[in-house]
């Protein structure tokens, strides 16, 4: 065979496999383990890029795009000591989000996760030291890192919105709300609960709830209306407000 | 020698077909220039002949750009010492406020890059062309794709680096060992320094004098044989900043407008001057700091009104043509090969 062609179909065979996902291990039966599923909702039902909601300001907003990383997924066990499920994830919420890993039998109280990531691994990092495989990569991390002021980019929300809030109005008023920076790391740690897992796989369900966000109902306001764009410190307080908003609108199913 | 690596180079692509061409590594032989400190090279990226040479020729590649239409030699000019006389350039850096393209220099000594110094190394600067277009995910694979299909580059690539395909690791080191070889320390003050009395004339001496005094304080800021302290200041060069400078990373009020200390080497070559390529010539930058600079809450409190005559004046720029390297800026091995 001609052998540009083979270099050709290796090189895309290569590439075809290091854009699949990592191999998640599947539960297996008479094995302890744990699935952390991670999904986005809108008052209760699955979020959907590009389709149009209202928020609690009146505004109207599409989102085309919405992704963050988790770093640190980690269990609590009743004795206090952590098991790590899954490093570093980078969530996009177009498709399945889950990551299982073997866990000890026993009773495990809590969840907790970094929501972007991890102080040590953010700063003057370079991406080009880690195989393709990982979120933290160059082409695992699809864009979310900025060379500038070299750090990744925890969170982007971006979309289009209609802040008169009137059907039928084209949504032209731009959002770009990308968070990062150490100051933007938030922790989440989930109210104490009992699961002893045993010999099975115990899924855990969390639930973004995106309307919660864009809520005056929290303390930190984030309305498109007034205030759409940020990346990173160009605009700390809607980097900040959205961050707190988004760590409040994290719900779990044990 | 140089025609003879061409001859090679068509060698290995005619012969590509039958035979298994190998290239083997060699340490690399430049020097750096009298009077410098020796370098401190990345463990995973100690220079080779090949690491070099893949890297001249990724500066030069326009593959690197997501529309062909740029290469770093683009805006990056040996001739201007590696600027590009354009008063600003957006492009490959996805930089949000435009700025004016610097000389790329002895850049293995500079502890951080880019002008607020938000980047720690050439490696991870070398992204930036990678990183700006995988905005959309799949877009640094079809770059990474057209380079793999350059048989001569996957060569060189499994030669210097034992890696059988070019991938982000590869192009980032392999433009970052290239760089680091830029080095630059042959201006005619240098070889006055080592002893050669009659490379300066009496004017140029003057101003060396002035330069190096605590009347001007220049030396403070551009400091040392790379004339860069390496740190950030205000020298009130505008009222307002339309581009905050280090602010911009660190969102620091006090941080406005301060700005990586340029280095003056080739400084004669590479107008027009400043971040924003707002000075056209080096006479109205001396005559912003004769009078003092402009006023901002940040500036630095060295720069005062200096006092200094028109002959002074005119002193210190001979003195700054001295730094000129003309072997620096006419050397063939910087250029793309084909040229
Ligand atoms: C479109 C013009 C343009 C192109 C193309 C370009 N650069 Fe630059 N370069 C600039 C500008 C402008 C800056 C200043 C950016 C800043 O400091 O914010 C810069 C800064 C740099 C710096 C930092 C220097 C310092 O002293 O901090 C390095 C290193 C560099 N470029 C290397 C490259 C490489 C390698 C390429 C090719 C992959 C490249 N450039 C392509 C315009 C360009
Ligand atoms: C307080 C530190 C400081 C002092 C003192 C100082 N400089 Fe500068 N110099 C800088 C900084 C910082 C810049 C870049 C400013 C910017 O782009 O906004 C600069 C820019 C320049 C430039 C333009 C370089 C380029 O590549 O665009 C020249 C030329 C220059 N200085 C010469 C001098 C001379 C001559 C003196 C003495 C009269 C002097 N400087 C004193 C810090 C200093």
């Amino acid at each position: 065979m001609n052998r540009s062609f083979c270099l050709f179909a290796l090189v895309i065979i290569s590439l075809v496999l290091q854009s699949c996902k990592d191999e998640e291990p599947t539960p297996v039966p008479g094995k302890s383990s744990a699935t952390i599923t991670f999904d986005a909702r809108w008052e209760g039902t699955p979020f959907q890029i590009q389709q149009v909601y209202l928020d609690d300001f009146g505004n109207r907003i599409r989102c085309d795009k919405f992704m963050n990383y988790f770093s640190f997924i980690k269990l609590v066990a009743e004795d206090g000591s952590e098991v790590l499920v899954k490093d570093f994830v980078l969530a996009d919420y177009t498709g399945d989000n889950s990551y299982t890993a073997e866990v000890p039998s026993g009773k495990y109280t809590a969840l907790k996760f970094g929501i972007g990531v991890d102080r040590d691994y953010n700063k003057d990092q370079d991406p080009a030291q880690y195989p393709s495989s990982s979120p933290l990569s160059v082409a695992g991390s699809q864009g979310m890192f900025w060379v500038w002021n070299t750090g990744y980019i925890f969170a982007k929300f971006e979309g289009k919105a209609d802040t008169t809030g009137t059907a039928g109005v084209e949504l032209l008023s731009p959002i770009a709300i990308h968070a990062g920076d150490d100051f933007s790391y938030r922790t989440f740690t989930s109210q104490p609960f009992n699961v002893t897992i045993d010999g099975a796989n115990h899924v855990f369900a969390v639930h973004i709830n995106v309307d919660r966000i864009f809520s005056p109902d929290q303390g930190n306001v984030v309305n498109i209306a007034q205030d759409a764009i940020t990346h990173g410190g160009t605009n700390p307080d809607l980097t900040n407000n959205f961050m707190d908003n988004y760590l409040a609108a994290i719900s779990l199913e044990p | 020698m140089r025609w003879f690596s061409v001859v090679g180079i068509l060698f290995l692509v005619g012969c590509a077909e039958s035979i298994q061409p190998t290239l083997t590594d060699s340490e690399w032989t430049g020097r750096v220039p009298a009077g410098f400190p020796e370098v401190v090279y990345p463990e995973d990226n100690k220079p080779t002949k090949l690491r070099v040479e893949l890297g001249r020729r990724l500066f030069y590649d326009n593959r690197l750009s997501g529309d062909g239409s740029l290469h770093c030699g683009s805006c990056h000019v040996l001739s201007a010492a590696f600027t590009d006389g354009r008063t600003t350039s957006t492009g490959l850096h996805g930089i949000a406020g435009k700025r004016n393209a610097p000389t790329l220099v002895n850049l293995a000594w500079m502890k951080r890059l880019m002008m607020e110094g938000g980047v720690p190394t050439l490696e991870t600067q070398a992204l930036a062309p990678l990183h700006d277009s995988t905005e959309m995910a799949a877009s640094v694979m079809p770059l990474l794709v057209k380079l793999n299909e350059d048989l001569l580059l996957k060569e060189l690539t499994r030669a210097a680096y034992g890696r059988d395909s070019i991938d982000a690791y590869v192009v980032t080191r392999a433009l970052a060992c290239f760089q680091r070889t830029l080095m630059s320390g042959d201006g005619r003050y240098d070889r006055y320094k080592q002893g050669r009395k009659d490379q300066l004339n009496e004017k140029e001496v003057r101003g060396m004098n002035l330069f190096f005094s605590t009347r001007t304080h220049c030396s403070e800021c551009h400091s040392g044989v790379f004339f860069t302290d390496m740190d950030y200041h205000n020298i009130g060069l505008a009222v307002e900043y339309a581009d905050e400078g280090k602010a911009r990373a660190t969102h620091l009020p006090e941080d406005i407008g301060r700005f990586k200390t340029p280095t003056l080497r080739n400084i004669q070559l590479t107008s027009p001057y400043m971040h924003d390529g707002s000075i056209a010539s080096l006479e109205e930058v001396i005559t912003l700091y004769n009078q003092g600079g402009h006023e901002h809450p940040n500036k630095d409190n060295r720069i005062v009104p200096l006092g200094l005559t028109e002959e002074e004046q005119a002193d210190l720029i001979a003195f700054l043509t001295t730094l000129t390297d003309w072997n620096f800026v006419q050397n063939k091995d910087l250029l793309p090969l084909m040229r």
